[in-house]
């Protein structure tokens, strides 16, 4: 008896809070009827004043009205759709108390137990262990807030709980591949999860929730379940996601992105330990990008040896030794002609 | 004869419906919902599941829902 006596307590918030629901749509009406009353009141005054400016030839001026009335029409054409939008939305009609008892006397059929808390004004129920393709999430708990329904338009009024979590492995506020920060993402279960609600079909509303924590969609997941553990940094251990997992090309191994880098010459990705520092530019380069100076023998990028392999250090001693012998050239003196001795040179020709 | 008919499909749809004396839940769903297989549904009368010769009555409550609705990112 004292458990009804729950049921129909809690039934009957759940009626109050559908009530201010159904209020807070008439307010919104309200608001869109006003917002586009103003609109149509504004137009025979545009009207007049155009109609003034074009009589006394104030072509300026016309103009100039010409153009606000062409701004506002465009305001006013997107103020009419969403108006009509408003307008047009479904009646909400309010359950009878008895086919919310009924729906909550369902819910303990279907799914053991539910649960209310009337201080906090919640009713939730608790799900069985999920599991999608071998990896299991746990059981859930689903908790509808009365007091968030009024919000339905703007926000979801529940809460899906992790009860033993297993999370991504990277990132621990996604419990399930379609819940994040205990949000579940609807997709396809969007407006039938919302006209539940609305009509107090709240068997319905708990079984989409859990059909929705069944099925495994491959194309929208937060953190896919090929990915669910993570992939552990080989360097450091650290779990990173597909999407911050960076392959190393020379190693064949995965890093997490403070673990890795790229080849500034040939992009390619690399890790830490396969990256190289050109001790000419000191940016990071892959093996394949770098060369031995034919000189001094140190490793460098491709970019610091010039077409000798020459790097830069020795480039400029190169060329300082080649001034300095320029140098010593130039100031050593030229050596005198000898001075030959007499008859030296000299043809003897016949008389 | 009018049925409530819930449809947690697609637009969520629900209202009351006319049909004719003596359909049975099988042959609702086949021309409700002419491309779907109903092992792909849970698909209940005044709240409980029924045999798929179950012939409707005046009032009865008819609800399907998929057993696989994808969730999504945003």
């Amino acid at each position: 008896m004292k458990k009804h006596k729950m049921h129909v307590k809690a039934a009957n918030m759940l009626v109050q809070a559908l009530y201010e629901l159904k209020q807070e749509r008439l307010l919104v009406i309200q608001q869109k009827f006003e917002g586009f009353s103003c609109k149509c009141s504004g137009i025979p005054k545009h009207s007049r004043k155009y109609s003034m400016a074009v009589s006394r030839c104030w072509y300026k001026s016309a103009e100039k009205i010409r153009s606000r009335i062409s701004r506002d029409l465009n305001d006013f054409s997107h103020q009419l759709e969403q108006f009509i939008n408003t307008i047009n939305a479904e009646d909400i009609r309010l359950p009878k108390l008895g086919d919310v008892v009924a729906e909550m006397l369902q819910i303990e059929d279907e799914f053991g137990e539910i649960k209310f808390d009337l201080k906090a004004m919640t009713i939730s129920i608790i799900t069985e262990t999920i599991a999608l393709e071998e990896i299991t999430f746990g059981s859930f708990e689903i908790r509808l807030y009365l007091n968030d329904i009024k919000k339905l338009a703007f926000e979801s009024p529940y809460k899906i709980i992790a009860l033993d979590p297993n999370p991504a492995g990277s990132d621990y506020d996604v419990t399930h591949p379609h819940v994040s920060h205990e949000k579940l993402c609807e997709g396809d279960g969007f407006i039938p999860i919302r006209k539940a609600i609305q009509q107090g079909r709240l068997s319905d509303f708990f079984t989409i929730i859990v059909q929705i924590l069944q099925t495994y969609n491959p194309d929208s997941p937060y953190v896919s379940l090929d990915d669910w553990e993570g992939t552990s940094c080989y360097d450091c251990g650290y779990t990173v996601s597909g999407d911050d997992c960076y392959y190393c090309e020379e190693c064949d191994r995965d890093y997490c992105s403070n673990c890795s880098t790229y080849c500034q010459i040939c992009d390619t990705t690399v890790c830490l330990g396969c990256s190289y520092e050109c001790p000419g530019c000191n940016k990071p380069v892959c093996e394949h990008c770098t060369d031995v100076c034919v000189e001094c023998n140190e490793q460098f990028c491709k970019d610091c040896l010039n077409n000798e392999g020459l790097c830069n250090n020795c480039q400029e001693q190169r060329k300082e030794q080649e001034d300095e012998k320029l140098k010593e050239e130039s100031t050593t003196p030229k050596a005198e002609p000898e001075i030959q001795s007499d008859s030296v040179g000299e043809t003897r020709i016949s008389a | 004869m009018k049925i409530m008919y819930i449809n947690n499909s697609g637009g969520g749809f629900a209202d009351y419906m006319n049909i004719e004396e003596g359909t049975s839940i099988a042959k609702l769903f086949a021309e409700k919902m002419p491309h779907e297989e109903a092992a792909n549904y849970l698909i209940r009368v005044n709240r409980q599941p029924v045999p798929k010769d179950y012939i409707l009555k005046e009032n009865d409550r008819v609800t399907i829902t998929p057993t696989k609705i994808d969730g999504a990112r945003n």
